[in-house]
């Protein structure tokens, strides 16, 4: 279309160039982002003059004097009418950008096995283009879908290279089944395990990690069930379908170019104490226990050696004072490089991009380096046949370091005590003369588990490790018209991963004097295979069909092996048999229309599950919808204020089917399983059986109303949704007695609930824009039911969430903590009657608050003055509280841990009121048990309400630079920095958290906890892009 | 046109192809056997059976005894090791992984016998016979798991008049219903009555597997704590006079590559197994600091006597104390039931009835012979009863060191009215009974053990 304007334009532009004439109007049409615009249409009063905007977006148009009046149009944005008074001879300068319509009539947006108008689209479903995703740096792609649908919540992964958001959508509706939205990538719902390497080093899997962010066209997010109902068994926690670039015909050559290059730093830091520091807090904690003279040390005294010991050590460690945390991070460097290619003949249309993307992270030794390249090639082989190919492959590799508990900067925050040298600083020895540790070596000590730690030390010598992955996702679609408005689409997909982790461990003084290499590689590979027949039907003027039937088949296979090697010796380990599942799936949808304005849809999808017995296998989800335009109708077509309204409605089952893939079988070991008593083969129990497993089925209601005003110059939506999802599918733990202690059965009942906002205002328009897009949602989430379960029935691993009914799901569950007790600084806990208690017991645990927000949302301002643009994006979520799990020990019983500041508040004699109790070395003093000083307590349960200034960037635009023969089209150049601040009451280091998480049902349970997760970053980015 | 349509026609058959195939959704398991599967021949029965025993090793390879001992005072405070503070300190709750995980294991062995009793009518080909043996083996396994279960997780027998105090979930049957604990007395009878079933059933001779011997040797012990001394009594002798086991002549039970002939009942250990870890990995001192050191007042006990042979089983370490009776081998077989300390239970038992004090004071002897050499040490043929109780208790101690035994005996004399005071707190204090855990309460109902009070 744009090109036979160009065309026409072109054309009369030449023809109109034949005259001289004195009185010139020109300028640059140019979109939102004042990129230009090639073939906009310019008409002068009322078409008697014309032309169109050539490749640089530039026009002039030829008029005699006097006033007229242009009109500037682009499909998909708004027409614009501007007033000119030309005098004899002038040549004015009229630079016009253009606003895109919000609901234009041609607009598409992609839903599941196709494309439908934008404006007879009855689901719920959010449009995020690719400005917007490659706007900003992220680990990942998914992560800059942050703030920008309502109702999708975005936490960004942790400060680590590579790590992953957790997406939920309209709230968390599983416990135990994973409950992240299933990702499709042109039609192939693609392979996303998180756990495909558990929480090694501290940090999960991220699968989206390969995607490359600039090959991406659109992702739309499908939030209700008459959208994600064609999804069926795999809907109920929503489906982002990410739509790659593609050629168009007949387009010519275009390349596209963008760089970026950048510096990272963390967003906060810790507060640890240093050693004058800590050490003033130890002395005391001694002294309040009734010690006398200097305190012990860790890893150098203990409590039983005598006075002079103790005091020489001490002394020795107050001469020293390394921050570890220093020692752990560093400003990481970020370079990207993209070039994306388009080019399109009669019968071809190919799009080929390739990029680069070396992202490190401020974590010292972090990175992540991602090399890909897609082809997407469409050829018209005939009238009726026409071939897709999408093809990309990648290779990301992850240079890992440990963090959190892992190590690296979770040790200098937790077990690096400041008086421990990195090095010794001197050749130490024994008794007897000999050489125990020689000067410069590698100073090591021992955490309280026994684990030999120096991060240094693991980090420059003791551990290298790399996690490679390799990622192919491909696909091929037959497009068959065989009749006028019927199109067949025959599918295949192939998407590959191949992940290999390779750690290398190096001999470490006085722990090991070997060395050792672990190799683990797991590959999966994934088939899918859909057919797909759509016909449109206009019966009569008014009334028009749309009928989709199609069959889907998908199959998984994944395969895992490893190799240890220890002191040269290797044991090599593979498992024969691959895991894996299958879907079979039917689906069918019919639209219908009435007059265009009066809208109803039905959709549904039977599928099959491997995952499933034959009892349960096939499940039905329906989803039923419908939409109202009422601006269409005359007696609304004529206002001046609505420009346009619709409501709309739907109804519908989902379903998630998201376990392991083996859940209901009852197993046995094999005969020849290795294992052997007296040397006599032993054959075992496994698993119980449950035939009965089945997806977890939620019911969606959703009503929703769209409305533009002052001819869309503002556009809002209000919906409101009611998703109760049953037959919760729960790991449960059994009872021991049972023989076994995990059970997976459909148990829980979910509600959430809740309201989205969304609205986009052009503020300003004319020379100075300010464009402002904000959405906010509510969502109340509940835990229905649970049966006969208690809230110890599952539970997010170590991180003290559980399922306790009537409150939503993951609920810190720990000792509510009340005061401190002015008299004697002891810790005052509330029991399960509101009574005060010194006595800390897991049998007074209770809700002590949640991680999931009131309210989530984000604000996007856009500004635009000639050339220059300017954007800012925050986001903010206000209600949910955050579990600082590793302040329970920051902040707790001394001990062998690094204390933060913070704790300088402590109770000193009687009658201080103090936010800390009385410092001790003895965990009794707070009731908890000898020798184990978790205190999981309420104290640190905090607000974790924030507002974040997520990215603002500066940018100039040379809408066609011309450098020598070249010409360089919409060449921007321009700076950003993300996480710029955050305002908050949490005390701790970051309030938007995703920590490493342990199994699904942890991920599902354990939002907003931390424990030495490592903050975020702030980045400082510069990017240049153009196109010729 | 014509061609779209066959076109047409291959989609539809292709469609048809995908949509007649449910065996498509058919995947199974890999590397396993489905249940349904695999339970056919009287093999797959004996390697489930077989499978009890593995549990049992796990179990008793040093894990289960080390718990018991750390009730007592025979150790010092575990500094190393959080969860054995806990138990040391009388402290275990329900989040205490290290007792949470014996306790699943025991059931987990429980399930697996209850499943071979349950599965005779699937097998086809096994003998009437065959049949008696591995239902009285599985019922042996099943006994000795309750009453493990029992002694750790709740009250002593007779700690309440009826036995009525709340003992452990006994399971019979392989169900996955949730259940409530019984009480000791159903426990005890439960035990009991598998154990005479087993008795009655267990071949002769059955390799270092249960024998009937094996069934006697814990029947011994299990009456002797439920203070049925004739009962004790009756089937310590049968195992004693039976001669078909001797006391060995050196005073190491836990050998290398051969099985003690005192050993009537435990665990074998192979050069590729080590089913001796919870041991070695705890106890042993010669390659390393163990996790688990000796208390002062075990050393001291063990020093009063110079020329006892024992002496040399506790070390001072600068005044640290370890055991060395693990030391030397990488792995061993243990005895759990072995003729010393059925000669010593049955010396305690006749003493205390006042009955055949001439075989009371043999038995002592006879332990004392290896202990001290010939003639040293020994108890007088006019030794009063009480002389032989000391005696015989004083002799139990030191024999069974880190056996994991002794608790059991301190136990079962507070409830016959002893003063027994463990560490400053009495041998019923609520703590000294193991915390369930936490999975348990996983469902609404379970009754937990009151926690602490022992300090």
């Amino acid at each position: 279309m744009r090109t036979k304007i160009f065309l026409v334009g072109a054309c009369m532009l030449m023809c109109i160039s034949s005259f001289v004439q004195a009185q010139t109007v020109k300028g640059i049409v140019s979109d939102e982002n004042n990129l230009v615009l090639p073939g906009a249409s310019v008409l002068a009063d009322g078409g008697a003059k014309g032309v169109s905007t050539d490749m640089n977006g530039s026009y002039s148009l030829n008029l005699s004097p006097g006033e007229h009046t242009l009109e500037f149009s682009f499909i998909g944005y708004q027409k614009q009418s501007k007033k000119v008074v030309l005098t004899a001879g002038q040549t004015l300068e009229l630079n016009i950008s253009m606003q895109p319509d919000a609901v234009f009539i041609d607009d598409v947006v992609v839903v599941g096995y196709g494309v439908q108008r934008k404006k007879d689209v009855t689901g719920n479903i959010a449009t995020v283009d690719a400005k917007k995703i490659t706007a900003l740096p992220t680990p990942s792609f998914e992560a800059a879908l942050q703030g920008q649908a309502a109702g999708v919540q975005v936490t960004q992964g942790s400060g680590l290279a590579g790590s992953a958001s957790t997406i939920r959508v309209r709230g968390t509706a599983s416990v135990s089944a994973g409950g992240d939205p299933l990702y499709v990538v042109d039609g192939i719902p693609i392979t996303q395990d998180y756990f495909i390497r558990g929480n090694g080093g501290a940090m999960n899997n991220n699968p989206l990690a390969t995607l490359n962010p600039n090959d991406i066209e659109s992702v739309e997010i499908l939030k209700d069930a008459s959208a994600t109902a064609i999804y069926g068994s795999r809907g109920a926690n929503g489906v982002i379908l990410i739509t790659t670039k593609r050629g168009a015909k007949k387009k010519g050559l275009s390349i596209d170019f963008t760089s970026r290059v950048g510096i990272s730093t963390p967003a906060s830091l810790p507060n640890m104490t240093n050693t004058e520091e800590y050490l003033q807090l130890r002395q005391e904690a001694w002294e309040n226990d009734g010690g006398t003279g200097y305190v012990w040390l860790p890893n150098y005294t203990t409590a039983d050696d005598d006075a002079e010991t103790r005091a020489l050590a001490y002394r020795e460690a107050m001469g020293r004072d390394i921050d570890w945390v220093d020692r752990t991070i560093g400003t990481g460097v970020k370079q990207m490089y993209s070039v994306g290619l388009r080019k399109g003949g009669e019968k071809y249309a190919l799009y080929a991009g390739l990029s680069y993307d070396d992202n490190e992270s401020y974590l010292i030794g972090n990175g992540y380096e991602r090399i890909s390249g897609r082809i997407n090639f469409d050829y018209t082989i005939n009238k009726w046949l026409k071939a897709m190919v999408s093809s990309s492959l990648s290779r990301g590799t992850n240079s890992r370091i440990d963090a959190a508990w892992s190590g690296g900067l979770g040790d200098a925050m937790s077990n690096a005590l400041p008086f421990y040298p990195v090095r010794y600083d001197e050749t130490v020895l024994d008794e007897d003369g000999n050489v125990l540790h020689p000067e410069d070596e590698y100073f090591i000590w021992r955490d309280e588990f026994g684990g030999a730690k120096n991060p240094v030390g693991y980090r420059e010598s003791f551990k290298s490790w790399k996690n490679i992955e390799n990622r192919s996702v491909n696909n091929v679609r037959l497009l068959i018209n065989p009749i006028k408005n019927l199109n067949i689409v025959a599918s295949g997909g192939f998407d590959w991963m191949f992940l290999r982790e390779e750690i290398d461990e190096a001999p470490i003084p006085t722990v090991r004097d070997f060395s050792q290499s672990f190799l683990n590689v797991n590959y999966i590979l994934n088939w899918n295979y859909s057919l797909t027949a759509n016909y449109d039907w206009d019966l009569l003027e008014d009334h028009k069909f749309g009928f989709l039937a199609g069959t889907e088949f998908q199959r998984s296979d994944s395969y895992g092996y490893s190799e240890e090697v220890t002191d040269e010796i290797p044991t090599p380990q593979r498992n024969g048999n691959p895991s894996q599942f299958s879907f079979l799936s039917y689906f069918g949808r019919a639209n219908y229309t009435y007059k265009d304005r009066y809208l109803v849809q039905a959709t549904a999808r039977v599928d099959g599950s491997s995952r499933f017995g034959r009892n349960n296998r096939y499940g039905f989800f329906p989803s039923v919808s419908a939409g109202w335009i009422v601006s269409e109708e005359n007696f609304m077509k004529d206002s001046k204020t609505i420009s346009f309204l619709k409501v709309k409605a739907s109804y519908g089952l989902t379903g998630n089917a998201n376990i392991p893939d083996y859940a209901r079988f009852g197993t046995y070991s094999a005969a020849d399983n290795g294992i052997l008593y007296g040397n006599e083969n032993i054959l075992f129990p496994l698993q119980l059986a449950n035939p009965n497993l089945q997806w977890e089925t939620s019911r969606v209601v959703d009503a929703s109303v769209e409305v533009g005003l002052w001819k869309d110059r503002v556009t809002f939506e209000l919906g409101v949704y009611n998703k109760l999802s049953q037959d919760v599918l729960m790991n449960v733990n059994v009872s021991p007695s049972t023989g076994f202690t995990n059970y997976w059965d459909n148990v829980a009942e979910i509600l959430n609930r809740g309201v989205e906002f969304s609205i986009k205002s052009r503020n300003l328009v004319g020379k100075f824009e300010w464009t402002t897009e904000f959405n906010l949602a509510r969502n109340y989430n509940e835990l229905v039911d649970i049966g006969n379960y208690t809230p110890d029935a599952v539970s997010g691993g170590t991180n003290d969430s559980r399922v306790i009914v009537g409150k939503p799901i993951g609920s810190f569950y720990l000792v509510e903590f009340s005061h401190v007790d002015q008299a004697n600084g002891l810790p005052v806990y509330l029991d399960l009657n509101g009574n005060e208690t010194y006595d800390y017991d897991n049998a007074i645990r209770k809700y002590v608050g949640d991680g999931l927000p009131d309210f989530i949302g984000g604000i996007t301002n856009s500004f635009r003055y000639k050339n220059w643009d300017m954007q800012a994006l925050a986001i903010f979520s206000v209600g949910a509280k955050i579990f600082d799990s590793s302040a329970k020990r920051q902040l707790g019983v001394v001990s062998s841990w690094n204390m933060r500041t913070d704790k300088f508040d402590r109770w000193r004699q009687p009658g201080d009121v103090a936010e800390f109790p009385i410092l001790t070395l003895d965990e009794t003093k707070y009731g908890l048990d000898e020798g184990f000083p978790w205190w999981n307590t309420s104290l640190f349960v905090y607000d974790a309400s924030y507002f974040r200034l997520r990215n603002i960037a500066l940018g100039y635009t040379f809408q066609n630079l011309k450098v020598k023969n070249m010409t360089f089209n919409n060449l921007r150049l321009a700076v950003n920095v993300t996480n710029v601040f955050t305002l908050t009451n949490f005390p701790g280091l970051d309030p938007e958290v995703a920590r490493d998480f342990e199994n699904a049902q942890d991920r599902n349970l354990s939002p907003n906890v931390t424990y030495l997760t490592p903050p975020q970053e702030r980045s400082y980015n510069f990017t240049l892009s153009f196109a010729f | 046109m014509k061609i779209n349509y066959k076109y047409l026609l291959i989609l539809a058959c292709g469609l048809m192809t995908l949509s007649a195939c449910d065996k498509l959704l058919e995947f199974e398991p890999g590397d396993v056997i489905l249940a349904e599967d695999a339970l056919k021949t009287p093999e797959d029965l004996q390697r489930l059976l077989n499978s009890n025993y593995d549990v049992l090793a796990n179990l008793y390879d040093g894990r289960v005894q080390v718990l018991s001992e750390l009730l007592t005072d025979n150790l010092s405070f575990p500094e190393d090791n959080n969860d054995y503070a806990a138990v040391y300190g009388r402290q275990t709750n329900f989040f205490t992984s290290t007792t949470n995980g014996v306790y699943s294991d025991f059931y987990r062995a429980i399930y697996r016998c209850n499943t071979v009793l349950e599965s005779f009518d699937f097998i086809d080909g096994l003998s009437e016979s065959e049949q008696k043996r591995i239902e009285a083996e599985a019922r042996f396994i099943r006994a000795l798991c309750h009453w493990s279960l029992v002694k750790l997780y709740a009250q002593p027998y007779n700690n309440t008049p009826n036995n009525s105090h709340l003992g452990i979930v006994l399971r019979l049957e392989a169900s996955q219903e949730p259940l409530s604990r019984n009480t000791v007395a159903e426990v005890y009878d439960a035990i009991i009555d598998d154990l005479l079933f087993a008795h009655s059933n267990l071949p002769i001779e059955n390799g270092f597997y249960a024998s009937r011997k094996s069934a006697a040797g814990y029947l011994a012990h299990v009456y002797f704590l439920m203070n049925e001394l004739p009962n004790a009594n009756f089937y310590a002798s049968e195992v004693i006079n039976s001669m078909e086991f001797t006391l060995d002549n050196d005073l190491d039970r836990f050998e290398q590559d051969n099985i003690s002939s005192e050993t009537v009942f435990g665990i074998v250990s192979f050069s590729n197994d080590f089913r001796n870890e919870g041991f070695s990995n705890n106890y042993r001192s010669d390659i390393g600091t163990p996790v688990l050191s000796m208390s002062e007042s075990v050393f001291t006990t063990f020093s009063l006597n110079p020329s006892d042979l024992r002496n040399e089983w506790i070390e001072n370490n600068n005044g640290t104390y370890y055991t060395t009776r693990f030391n030397g081998a990488n792995y061993f077989n243990i005895p759990l039931v072995h003729l010393t300390g059925l000669h010593l239970l049955r010396a305690e038992a006749l003493a205390t009835e006042g009955i055949d004090l001439d075989v009371a004071i043999a038995d002592v002897n006879a332990i004392r012979t290896r202990a001290f050499g010939e003639g040293i040490n020994q108890l007088p043929s006019d030794a009063s009863a009480e002389d032989i109780i000391e005696a015989a208790r004083e002799e139990m101690f030191k024999e069974t060191i880190c056996e994991g035994v002794w608790i059991d005996y301190l136990k079962r004399r507070g409830t016959l009215g002893e003063d027994i005071i463990i560490r400053g707190a009495p041998y019923d204090c609520p703590g000294m009974a193991l915390q369930f855990p936490n999975g348990e309460t996983s469902v609404s109902g379970f009754q937990l053990n009151p926690e602490g009070g022992c300090n």
